[in-house]
């Protein structure tokens, strides 16, 4: 009996050995075919290079947002102009500013006014000049200072940024048939309700040589302005 | 009729808030990267600072002011920040946020230049002014109108030409200047009633520019103009001139 269950027992071990050898076999063999088919991969790959992975997301482009500047002034100002001479009259006028530090700006002007009649002219009635000779229009090219900054408020909520300054240029005057070099010199106060609006009030005096009235002198031309101004 | 004065002042209004109605737009954000950033409350030093925003704290930028910006916090507070203090702050990506100053680099490299001088062209008193635009920090092109005043004449000059700037970095650079241009002439009045002229000129000189500080240089020049008159022989005009000028 302890026989036969010993045999029994050789047996199976045997079978499950065979078993094992045909699986290796067949094991090998897979390892063949898995080896086949990478040959025949190489190949290929030979033949076509491998693809590059194309991701299929666009880059994105990052657009930085434009920062707005605020240097450029344009304005309109209207006043009266005294002509030396040829009393106060009004005047208008048109400025272009360029801002170049908090403390110095640039500035062109342009004016224009229509002169009246001196006393001479009144008492002897007589007129010296023609009606197209009497307007008085002026360019000038500045330079200008800020001073005193400061604020101003208006109720509890609401300030305004406010600032003193001077001005000196040079530039011409049309006046009476004739152009002359011009000095002027003066100073203003302007308040900003916003960032982009400026309200001014200019004082400005005009300075030229003169021999209008046959001596040959400095004539002081003084104006006050009111004007407002955009800036961009 | 009487509507007439308070539609122009609506047109008026209309013209000048418009840049105020842009609507909504995107604006530039920035981190903080330095302890704090001041908030002051108007674009100038001697304004005072009210508020203040602590390191990887953001704030958008809504304008510039030549050397300030007008900047609104993540809490909605709106203040100026010095340019200085801007310099220390990034993009969102991390990278520093540069911007165009006005300093010793943008004198010798930038792109426009407007000046005004004072000076004398064939002894009459000069006033003139120019623009330039910079190819690159030697060679700019440049336009420049004036009006001289004399005893005999007034009229004005216009030129265009080109400036080679020698040593752009040195704070004293020379340049050489070439150009053509034209100078319209009024002769005053004397006993022969005489008679206004347009001329065409051909121009070369030379001059000296100084760096003064931020944007500001002094520039001084001298231009002989050749004026191809209708006489037997052109006319030489010396233009002499100083001024000072900005870069932007």
């Amino acid at each position: 009996m302890e026989t036969g269950i010993r045999v029994l027992l050789l047996s199976a071990v045997l079978a499950l050995g065979g078993c094992a050898s045909i699986h290796h076999l067949f094991h090998r063999h897979d390892d063949t075919d898995a080896q086949a088919a990478n040959d025949s991969a190489s190949a290929d790959n030979d033949a076509h290079p491998p693809r590059v992975i194309d991701p299929d997301v666009e880059r994105r482009k990052i657009k930085v947002p434009q920062i707005r500047s605020h240097n450029v002034e344009f304005g309109i100002q209207y006043g009266a102009l005294s002509v030396e001479n040829f009393g106060t009259n009004p005047v208008y006028g048109f400025t272009a500013a360029y801002h170049i530090s908090e403390d110095f700006f640039f500035q062109g002007a342009f004016g224009r006014s229509q002169a009246g009649r001196t006393s001479f002219e009144t008492l002897s009635n007589i007129n010296l000049l023609t009606p197209s000779e009497r307007y008085f229009t002026y360019y000038d090219l500045s330079l200008g200072y800020n001073f005193l900054p400061g604020e101003v408020f208006l109720g509890r909520k609401t300030a305004m940024t406010s600032s003193f300054y001077l001005l000196g240029g040079i530039g011409s005057t049309d006046f009476a048939g004739d152009s002359k070099f011009t000095v002027n010199f003066g100073g203003g106060y302007r308040v900003l309700p916003t960032d982009w609006l400026a309200v001014h009030i200019d004082v400005e005096d005009h300075v030229f040589q003169s021999d209008l009235l046959g001596v040959d002198k400095l004539t002081n031309n003084i104006e006050a302005t009111i004007g407002a101004s955009v800036f961009f | 009729m009487q509507r007439l004065p308070s539609v122009r002042c609506l047109l008026l209004v209309l013209i000048l808030a418009t840049p105020g109605l842009c609507g909504a737009r995107e604006y530039l954000q920035v981190f903080v990267v330095s302890p704090y950033l001041e908030l002051h409350t108007g674009p100038g030093r001697g304004y005072p600072v009210f508020n203040v925003v602590d390191r990887d704290g953001s704030v958008d930028v809504l304008v510039r002011y030549t050397e300030w910006f007008k900047v609104r916090t993540e809490r909605g507070v709106v203040g100026w920040v010095a340019e200085a203090d801007m310099l220390h702050t990034v993009l969102a990506d991390g990278s520093p946020f540069t911007f165009n100053r006005g300093d010793r680099a943008g004198f010798t490299s930038h792109r426009f230049e407007l000046g005004m001088f004072a000076g004398t062209y064939g002894g009459a008193t000069l006033i003139s002014s120019y623009g330039s635009f910079s190819f690159n920090s030697q060679l700019a092109a440049e336009v420049s109108v004036g009006q001289f005043l004399g005893n005999a004449s007034n009229g004005v000059v216009a030129d265009v030409g080109l400036t080679h700037v020698f040593m752009p970095e040195w704070r004293w650079s020379p340049f050489v200047m070439l150009g053509t241009g034209v100078v319209h002439t009024e002769p005053k009045a004397t006993l022969v009633q005489p008679v206004n002229r347009t001329e065409q000129t051909a121009y070369v000189g030379g001059g000296m520019r100084y760096y003064l500080t931020r944007r500001f240089f002094l520039r001084a020049e001298y231009k002989s103009h050749v004026v191809f008159t209708k006489l037997n022989s052109n006319e030489v005009v010396d233009e002499w001139k100083l001024g000072f000028a900005f870069f932007f």
